[in-house]
């Protein structure tokens, strides 16, 4: 027993399961499926190849590699577009006739053979462009045809004026060293393909036309309805792929120094096979430029390997079609799936032994012993609120309150029967705090930390903290900021829940019971966040000490509350001040005595305490079963608890009935009130507390009286 | 004393004897042979390996540099110039280099500029069977302007006197050397024979189905045609189809040419198919690369320092000239050489 | 819908056969011996295998896909088929071998595309490449392979019924038998439902799936007969095909005619007016001896013009196209 628990313990605690969900949710893991193709084809063929890794042969056998990148790069942004280029080959054929025509022929510079090279490809480009793009033909048919066309006028060209190409007696140094020079060690065409890519990768991600070919390619019918001028974008896509592969055959002829009827045959093939084994999804939208140079230089390794090593004809036709039909199969289910899968891996639950409690049960005789008291509670905006997880008074005493609709609502005194929508914030607004000059500020879930001014305006105060380094995820986010309170120099402390689940999700993270919450401050003077405390198993209500010298902060999942000092000699540390509760503790604030109101959101139950001393149970739950199945924390029976500043605790109160306050995530004590607030709950409930000091209230606790 | 100079006598003789062998055996060439030879690379870059020619040098070539210690290669590029290039470019830069290569160039082009580098980086080029536009260290294969003689020679005896004396030609394309040299001698011959007309020449793009469809229609047009030149054996089977398809099998005289392989050109030739196929000498024109690869590799000149011409035997072969060792069998050349 | 005759009523399959009426007017008049029987049956062979294979193309197009694997099979199947038996492989054998490999590739072809929901683009261009890259560097020694002497192969190619070879009839033969599988039986219907809306046949419970196999199949086994028909009529099989236009042709051939690459239109009708134009522009160039690659220039032009002008007369719209349809 003691053993098994031991194993579950190490097994579940120090193995980062959740590492595995956490790399799923990020984007690049698209290109992984790629890059270990890459890694593995050229692991193969340089270990089966002597010699593959040498610069020298490197530096040769890159030039066309370099060559042939340029035209995928301009394939893959026509295919990002949504559409298809044929004439890719052609228009390289054409380019480099009329490259090899200017020099060798007209006698003319290397730089307007470059020059006419590139114009080639640009009005052939803009001729596939105008024909698609405008006059909405169909991209495959067309550029098919136009491929053939293409085509046929080069051969006719080289036919008619081969000759004078090799009587021409036309010399250059520029021409010599773009074809058989290097430059740091890399030849031009690499150079070339890697300043384009590099280019084209920034104009698609953080560029206005670039977002517009990934719009157009993603949904073209919404990209019109946006605005976005969609025949013009598909037409600049194939001008520039015309760019590209005119680039490319200007190069190629550079490199051969001429041109022959086999020039660019079958391009368009091994272009479109690249461009697809690299993870570009045909019809648009889903690609990059990067996905189209791996596939490149797979295709690539892959041919000239299998030739260099001595492979007769079709051994390269039979690996590359297995190739292609793998990478396309795969990458079609990973994106199919991948939603699916991550589903099922994220939760990853960890192994937590929680310690013996005291009796909640009503009439044990235990300080934790429930009554009915809250049930007594006077309702207020019954039917009309859904969702006050914190409650908080003014200065004169009208109520606000958060709602599930992202709204701030606030009821007007005396008899909070009227209501108004004092502010739309959006996400789900959590904690409430007022500060010094009456800015109502809120930790708003999914979104941040958020303050409303007295007039109602609305300003992000945070929505970050640092980052930490060995986080898969981008932990900097605030993903659950839930409760908080304010220092008298004005800082802001509060808690993030949880980096591994969205505040909606908060139930997901009692399941996989990981320490992952946080305690921050934001500094209004600096504006940025810190991260004070990291590694609670949700951290949640957060109250100033009395004395300000120290902060109450619960940590709902372990049923703990802790005190963090922020002066005296234990500055900068937190201690255990409440342990092993019987419920699981939410917000916590003043009470008019000196002493402190807690939240319970919900209740302990041996079989939830059972499930999280068996992680692999958890995970077989989380994995086998739909979620309306499953084992969840309590949260049908919650309450309110008194304690002091040693952790001694005086009173509870509970709703037997389960009616009206079965679920309590807030309290506020005002001018001898308490309002009760709950994150299911339909209504705020308001009771009369016996004894209490009826002048008291959190504002003048916190800021004193109004000036 | 005497007998002791008898004895003496007879050892100096048969020491003399003895050692005598020696001195003779001290021939320079198989030393100097084996030490410019073994270990050499020799690297086959044909157009394809798929064809005959392409098999039946490789196989050859394969058995006399194994047999002097070197080591054979070959690339298969299926065709692709892009791919070819690629294979020499690589074939240039690796470590060792191959210090032969024996090429056969798509075009007169596309390969000039890489293989210059590669007589700059000390590797002897041969080009074999099509010509480039580029000093080789030897040219080894057939001259196409003599072999276009040939077989306009062949066509008009095949056609005879009493003919119509129109014929047809189905060219192959014309970009490639092979083809226009092959157009420019039949021109030349036909020149000289102003009765004979060209009635059609249309390309086959070296496909036999176009070949087929062109030499239909040409057919259908010309009824009367007496011969018909197709310029590659590879494709003349779809003009030999569309004859048989007219029906006018036996009454056109089919002139092509090809590799002398057994099934592609004897057998044709035997069952009538073919009128006459100009014949490259397979294993003549191997051994003419056997040989230059011997001598270039012993001669220490720097590659590109000469560009001789090794024309290979070129013969009209018709069915009455046919004998059993006119045709070379492809399979029992690759059982052969063992692969 | 009421029938006009205005502009509005012409679509590419209208411009197609009313090019090619004309210009075989033009050339009948013009051209001596093009009106003859012997010539119109020329034009005839020359589209045939042609035909067959489009008309394979044009029923898995019409349901949204696309076979670019069909040449590869049609070259592959009947070459490996050859060459076994000129490895002495028993005839029946080798026949059952090479139709249970063509089978097999249809089948996973549609597999792929069907359960696998790969796009039929990249299915088929990786299996054509596959095929053909298996079958030359694997079974065959060499890229053109023989047919046997005195085999039936051969006899098919010498046969003629009233001079006509037999790839006519049987291009007429599958045209028809073509029609009336996508006209008049429930699972023709089906295949245009399927190509129109495929979530939507789904929907009303046509069995989308292993229709859309069954399409792949029908394609390879039309390549299997056009590659014996090729065979028969060449005495040989060139792998060297599969790197050719062919496939262009073919796809051209389906889709000149007005079936629309985006599927659920149009019919065996528009394939027989793509092989008549294809047909008889390239007889008419063969005839007034304009070379190989003038022919290219001139075919491609007439195709580039024809498909303009469909697009300029029926335009497409932003709001109804279809995401995805290239």
């Amino acid at each position: 027993m003691q053993l098994r628990e031991r194993l579950q313990a190490w097994r579940y605690n120090l193995i980062p399961d959740h590492l595995i969900g956490e790399i799923l949710t990020k984007r690049w893991t698209d290109n992984a499926i790629p890059f270990l193709a890459l890694v593995i084809t050229v692991a193969t063929f340089g270990t089966l190849i002597p010699g593959f890794f040498k610069p020298t042969s490197l530096q040769a056998s890159t030039r066309q590699l370099g060559e042939f990148s340029l035209v995928v790069t301009g394939l893959t942004v026509v295919m990002l577009g949504g559409g298809i280029d044929l004439a890719v080959g052609s228009i390289f054929a054409l380019s480099a006739f009329a490259a090899v025509a200017c020099f060798f022929i007209f006698d003319l510079p290397v730089w307007v053979a470059f020059l006419a090279s590139l114009s080639v490809g640009v009005v052939f480009g803009a001729i596939n462009g105008y024909l698609i793009g405008y006059l909405r033909l169909r991209a495959f048919l067309t550029t098919l045809v136009t491929f053939i066309i293409g085509r046929a006028v080069y051969d006719i060209l080289v036919v008619t004026f081969a000759s004078l190409v090799q009587m021409s007696s036309a010399q250059s140094n520029d021409w010599d060293f773009i074809g058989d020079g290097t430059a740091l060690g890399l030849s031009v065409p690499v150079w070339a393909a890697l300043i384009l890519g590099i280019i084209t990768h920034i104009a698609l991600t953080r560029s206005r036309p670039g977002w517009h070919v990934l719009a157009v390619g993603g949904s073209r019918r919404s990209a019109y309805n946006a605005g976005i001028k969609v025949r013009r974008t598909v037409f600049l896509t194939y001008v520039f792929s015309g760019l590209c592969a005119s680039a490319a055959g200007f190069l190629i002829a550079t490199r051969l120094s001429g041109a022959g009827p086999g020039t660019g045959q079958g391009l368009e093939i091994a272009a479109l096979t690249a461009a697809v084994v690299g993870g570009n999804s045909l019809g648009g939208g889903r690609g990059s430029v990067a996905k189209g140079m791996m596939g490149a230089i797979i295709v690539l390794v892959m041919t000239n390997g299998l030739i260099r090593m001595g492979y007769g004809t079709g051994t390269n036709q039979m690996v590359l079609g297995l190739l292609l039909a793998a990478a396309v199969t795969i990458d079609i289910r990973w994106l199919k799936n991948r939603h699916k899968v991550l589903n099922e891996v994220y939760v990853a639950p960890v192994y937590l032994a929680m310690g013996p409690t005291q009796s909640a049960e009503p009439n044990s005789g235990t300080p934790y012993a429930l009554n009915n008291r809250l049930s007594q509670a006077d309702a207020i905006g019954l039917g009309a609120l859904e969702g006050p997880e914190d409650v908080i008074l003014d200065a004169n005493d009208h109520l606000y309150c958060g709602t599930r609709h992202g709204e701030i609502v606030r009821f007007f005194a005396p008899d909070y029967t009227r209501s108004e929508v004092f502010a739309h914030v959006g996400g789900f607004p959590l904690g409430l705090a007022f500060d010094a000059k009456g800015n109502l500020i809120s930790c708003v879930g999914a979104m941040g930390l958020y303050s409303i001014s007295p007039d109602r305006v609305v300003t992000k105060l945070s929505a970050e903290t640092a980052r930490s380094l060995t986080s898969i995820v981008d932990d900097a986010r605030l993903r659950d900021p839930n409760d908080l309170d304010i220092a008298p120099d004005g800082k802001i402390y509060f808690t993030d829940s949880t980096k591994r689940y969205d505040a909606h999700e908060w139930t997901l993270d009692s399941i996989e019971n990981r320490a992952t919450g946080r305690l921050l401050v934001y500094d209004p003077k600096v504006g940025r966040t810190r991260t004070l405390l990291d590694g609670y198993r949700y951290t949640n209500g957060v109250c100033m000490a009395h004395d300000n010298k120290s902060l109450f902060f619960a940590e709902s999942w372990a049923c703990r509350i802790h005190r963090y000092w922020l002066e005296g000699p234990k500055a900068g540390t937190a201690e255990c001040v409440i342990r092993d509760m019987p419920g699981y503790p939410d917000n916590i604030n003043r009470a008019s005595d000196g002493t402190y109101w807690m939240a319970w959101l919900g209740m302990r139950t041996p079989s939830f305490d059972l499930s999280l001393r068996h992680p692999g149970m958890r995970k077989r739950m989380a994995r086998r079963l739909p979620q309306d199945d499953w084992l969840f924390p309590n949260i049908n029976t919650g309450g309110v608890v008194k304690f002091d500043e040693t952790g001694r605790i005086i009173q509870t109160m509970g709703d037997l009935t389960g009616a009206s306050h079965a679920m309590v995530t807030s309290m506020r004590e005002h001018k001898g009130q308490l309002f009760i607030g709950g994150i299911f709950n339909n209504r705020i409930g308001r009771f009369t507390i016996e004894g209490a000091d009826a002048g008291w209230s959190g504002t003048l606790s916190y800021w004193g009286a109004a000036k | 004393m005497k007998f002791a100079k008898l004895i003496l006598g007879a050892v100096a003789i048969a020491a003399s004897l003895l050692t005598a062998p020696a001195a003779m055996a001290d021939d320079p060439g198989p030393a100097a042979y084996s030490a410019a030879l073994s270990g050499k690379r020799v690297l086959l870059v044909p157009l394809a390996m798929g064809f005959d020619l392409a098999q039946g040098w490789s196989a050859i070539l394969k058995r006399e540099v194994e047999a002097f210690g070197g080591t054979f290669e070959t690339r298969d590029p299926n065709w692709s110039t892009e791919a070819g290039a690629q294979a020499l470019t690589e074939a240039i830069s690796s470590d060792p280099h191959p210090d032969v290569l024996v090429v056969m160039s798509p075009d007169l082009n596309s390969y000039a500029k890489i293989l210059k580098k590669a007589q700059d980086s000390g590797i002897y080029v041969i080009l074999i069977d099509n010509p480039a536009n580029f000093p080789a260290d030897a040219y080894v294969g057939s001259d196409w302007n003599k072999l276009g003689q040939l077989e306009a020679e062949a066509v008009i005896k095949g056609c005879g006197d009493g003919s119509s004396k129109k014929i047809a030609l189905i060219q192959g394309d014309e970009v490639n050397a092979t083809s226009l040299y092959q157009y420019a001698g039949i021109a030349k011959i036909l020149e000289s024979h102003p009765d004979f007309t060209v009635v059609a020449k249309p390309d086959s793009n070296w496909d036999a189905t176009n070949a087929r469809n062109a030499a239909t229609t040409v057919l259908q047009q010309n009824p009367d045609i007496c011969g018909i030149i197709d310029f590659w054996d590879g494709d003349a089977t779809g003009t030999s189809a569309a004859i048989r398809d007219a029906g006018l099998a036996g009454k056109v005289f089919l002139v092509t040419t090809g590799g002398g392989e057994k099934t592609a050109d004897c057998a044709t030739l035997e069952d009538g198919t073919y009128g006459a196929v100009v014949m490259t000498d397979l294993a003549r024109e191997s051994g003419d690369m056997v040989a230059m690869i011997k001598y270039l590799l012993q001669s220490g000149q720097k590659p590109g320092t000469a560009s001789p011409y090794i024309y290979t035997l070129l013969k009209a072969t018709t069915k009455a000239d046919l004998k059993p060792d006119t045709c070379w069998d492809l399979k029992a050349l690759q059982a052969a050489a063992g692969n | 819908m009421e029938r006009s005759f205005g502009w509005k009523s012409l679509n590419q399959e209208r411009i197609v056969l009313a090019i090619a009426i004309g210009l075989f007017a033009v050339a009948s008049v013009g051209l001596p011996g093009f009106l003859t029987a012997g010539n119109l049956v020329a034009i005839l062979r020359s589209v045939s295998v042609l035909g067959i294979l489009s008309l394979g193309m044009a029923v898995v197009i019409i349901g949204r896909g696309i076979d670019l694997s069909i040449v590869a099979v049609m070259a592959m199947s009947v070459a490996w088929y050859l060459q076994m038996l000129g490895n002495g492989v028993a005839d029946l054998t080798a026949f059952a071998l090479a139709l249970a490999g063509v089978l097999a590739i249809g089948l996973v072809n549609g597999f792929l595309v069907a359960y696998a929901e790969v796009p039929a683009i990249f299915v088929t261009l990786a299996s054509g490449s596959f095929v053909f890259g298996y079958v030359r560097s694997q079974l065959i020694a060499q890229d053109a392979v023989p047919v046997p002497h005195g085999h039936w192969v051969e006899a098919l190619g010498q046969m003629r019924l009233a001079s006509i070879p037999p790839e006519v009839f049987l291009f007429a033969g599958l045209a028809f038998v073509a029609f009336l599988f996508l006209r008049f039986t429930r699972w023709g219907r089906f295949v245009y439902y399927a190509g129109d809306n495929p979530v939507a046949a789904r929907n009303i419970g046509i069995p989308v799936r292993p229709m859309l196999v069954l399409r792949y199949v029908i394609s390879a086994l039309a390549a299997f007969v056009s590659g014996l028909l090729t065979a028969a009529s060449l005495q040989s099989i060139n792998s060297r095909v599969v790197n050719s236009t062919l496939l262009y042709d073919i796809v051209l051939v389906a889709v000149i005619g007005g079936i629309g690459l985006s599927g659920g239109k149009g019919g065996v009708r528009n394939v027989l007016y793509g092989a008549a134009l294809i047909g008889i522009m390239l007889n008419t160039m063969t005839i007034i001896d304009i070379p190989l690659l003038y022919q290219n220039l001139i075919k491609s032009t007439i195709l580039l013009a024809a498909i303009i002008f469909d697009g300029v007369i029926n335009p497409r719209d932003e709001q109804t196209a279809q995401q995805g349809d290239i």
